[in-house]
């Protein structure tokens, strides 16, 4: 070690132009090398499809061996795409803890003062990291639908009930679990944003959509039955569901907002664009 | 260059750093010296827009540091903590910092050889220790080939080698004509390392000015004067430019004249003296009584002994 190695610069050092820029392709080029360097990643990743497959898997595979009559019409898409019900739900906990640790880990290990000092405009950091993050996870989360449809195509055919691509309701259910896994991880990201702090926020997003939203609606209480429609995994997971269930749901309660698939993932997108924006205001204005 | 203007920062009702001017410029090392608690960190957390100030204004090459569009070519700074993500290698972590502003990857390499990481670049950065850890982000603060370095205690947890490159370093960066900020706590090793100093204290400026300046200012010559006729001597020297104090029986502390003035005296007054030294303060000396009213957490003395800044108060 020996200060002999340094480059030789120009003497008195003069306010040249320097070549290099803070742009937002480059941010979004750091970004996606911070998401693909820490090892929580490729776990959290890799968790969301063995699970998704996985559970299709042991649905479907179940499934396979129980009916023995298929229903046809409506009721065969239905049954057909309930093996991805309980699948996308466990997935959805592997992408929100990646979607906090995202953001959460570079408060809790100190990392967003480099990222800060190195963007000092503070918000194109958050911008570009959720772009990286949603799209990563969006195109995992398809991979992993995908593969998870696949399975269940083998299983059900078996007893004649495989899901058809050709059903619209297909489509939009399949393609819906990808883009609420993505969603659901915009969320997480967000509360990871607002409070800075791995535990904390992990904490909040797994009591909230493992305890708080099941409570909320399982409780017959008439005020609580108003807003459990529109708490977030509640109204975002709607997507995921057939018509036939996300009817079903609605009419398990008396009261309150009776949402379609796509009005329920616009209620979670609202929570999102919400959340980032308080999210954003407070890390231009909050010390680092 | 970084000019900071009446900054202040308050944290609720606690000021970290009260309404301070300074100017560093580019050229030389400037020294940031200040008890713990200080303000020193507070202070270049702001100037790279880190916190926020309370009021005031500070500008790094011209203009505020967020407004500087490559941001890290203006300024390489390299602050207290460790901030860096524990789980990400050294070298994934330069180059995500190359990445924001498009700098090649061959400057990753360059500035790992630089700092001395080859060896560890490929290691979590988690399983660091202090000194690598500082070397990593002094790398960080050289990636951008920056025109001004901003350093909070860089030699903290250093071995004596990496002290030496440190002060090495900084030295030649400025000698470059880069503008050099660097904060201790060690006076001694600003005494090493810097051409000026600008002393802080509770938040406030307390000494700005070259090296020696300072030091001569805030440094107390003594005489220290043995003599069988001490009682005597003290009242014939003691006036209201001078302060005579019995140190044990027979040996005086004489603050105020010279040397050859108290022989002087002695002589006229036929006093006896067995000995007449010199005593020139520390630097250490010059820093206690430049801080002494200003430190922020103040040890227990341990008994038996007393601290320098304790002795010179008495």
């Amino acid at each position: 070690m020996s200060t002999a190695t340094l480059s030789p610069t120009t003497p008195a050092k003069p306010a040249t132009a320097s070549p290099y820029r803070v742009t937002f392709g480059h941010l979004l080029r750091a970004e996606w090398i911070k998401l693909w360097t820490v090892r929580s990643t490729i776990w959290t990743l890799a968790m969301t499809v063995v699970v998704m497959v996985g559970l299709v898997a042991a649905v479907a595979g179940v499934m396979s061996t129980q009916i023995d009559d298929a229903p046809s019409g409506t009721e065969a898409i239905d049954l057909s795409l309930t093996p991805f019900l309980p699948a996308v739900q466990m997935a959805s906990i592997a992408v929100v803890v990646l979607g906090v640790l995202a953001i959460s880990g570079e408060y809790t290990t100190g990392m967003i003062r480099s990222s800060v000092a190195a963007a000092p405009r503070r918000t194109p950091v958050l911008w570009s990291k959720l772009a990286v993050l949603t799209a990563t996870i969006l195109v995992v989360a398809a991979v992993a639908v995908a593969l998870g449809y696949a399975v269940a195509y083998l299983f059900l055919s078996r007893v004649d009930l495989a899901p058809q691509l050709s059903e619209p309701q297909v489509l939009r259910v399949l393609g819906g679990c990808a883009l609420y896994l993505a969603t659901i991880a915009a969320f997480a990201f967000a509360i990871g944003a607002l409070l800075r702090h791995s535990a904390a926020a992990l904490a909040t997003i797994l009591a909230l959509l493992l305890v708080v939203e099941n409570v909320v609606a399982a409780i017959p209480w008439e005020p609580l039955q108003y807003v459990s429609p529109f708490l977030p995994a509640t109204a975002g997971s709607k997507i995921t569901q057939t018509d036939m269930t996300v009817d079903m749901v609605n009419s398990m309660s008396e009261h309150g907002a009776n949402l379609t698939a796509w009005q329920g993932y616009g209620v979670l997108v609202a929570w999102v664009a919400v959340l980032l924006t308080i999210a954003a205001v407070l890390m231009k204005r909050r010390d680092v | 260059m970084i000019e900071a203007q009446g900054l202040t920062k308050r944290y609720g009702s606690k000021t970290a750093v009260n309404d301070i001017s300074f100017t560093v410029q580019p050229g030389k090392v400037t020294g940031f010296l200040g008890p713990n608690g200080a303000g020193k960190s507070t202070t270049m957390r702001m100037i790279v827009g880190l916190d926020r100030p309370t009021h005031g204004t500070v500008t790094v090459n011209g203009r505020p540091y967020a407004q500087h569009r490559s941001p890290l070519t203006e300024v390489g700074a390299l602050l207290e903590a460790k901030a860096v993500h524990t789980g990400r290698s050294a070298r994934n972590h330069l180059r995500a910092l190359a990445a924001t502003h498009g700098i090649p990857e061959k400057r990753v390499t360059e500035v790992i050889g630089m700092t001395g990481l080859d060896g560890v670049a490929k290691r979590r950065v988690g399983g660091f220790s202090l000194g690598m850890g500082q070397r990593l982000g002094i790398a960080a603060a050289l990636l951008g080939d920056p025109r001004t370095l901003i350093l909070d205690e860089p030699v903290n947890g250093l071995d004596p080698e990496g002290v030496l490159w440190v002060r090495n370093l900084v030295k030649y960066l400025a000698s470059e004509g880069r503008t050099v900020f660097l904060s201790s706590h060690l006076m001694s090793e600003m005494a090493l390392t810097a051409d000026h100093l600008v002393v802080i204290g509770k938040g406030r400026i307390i000494a700005d000015g070259p090296v020696s300046d300072v030091v001569a200012r805030a440094t107390r010559s003594t005489v220290r004067v043995r003599s069988p006729q001490a009682t005597q001597l003290a009242e014939l020297l003691s006036g209201p430019e001078v302060t005579v104090t019995a140190v044990e029986p027979g040996v005086l502390e004489v603050l105020g004249a010279t040397s050859e003035g108290v022989g002087e005296a002695a002589a006229a007054a036929r006093i006896v003296l067995h000995e007449l030294t010199p005593v020139t303060g520390s630097l250490e000396d010059a820093y206690m009584s430049l801080t002494q009213d200003a430190v922020e957490y103040h040890s227990a003395t341990v008994p038996g002994t007393a601290t320098t800044a304790q002795e010179q108060s008495a």
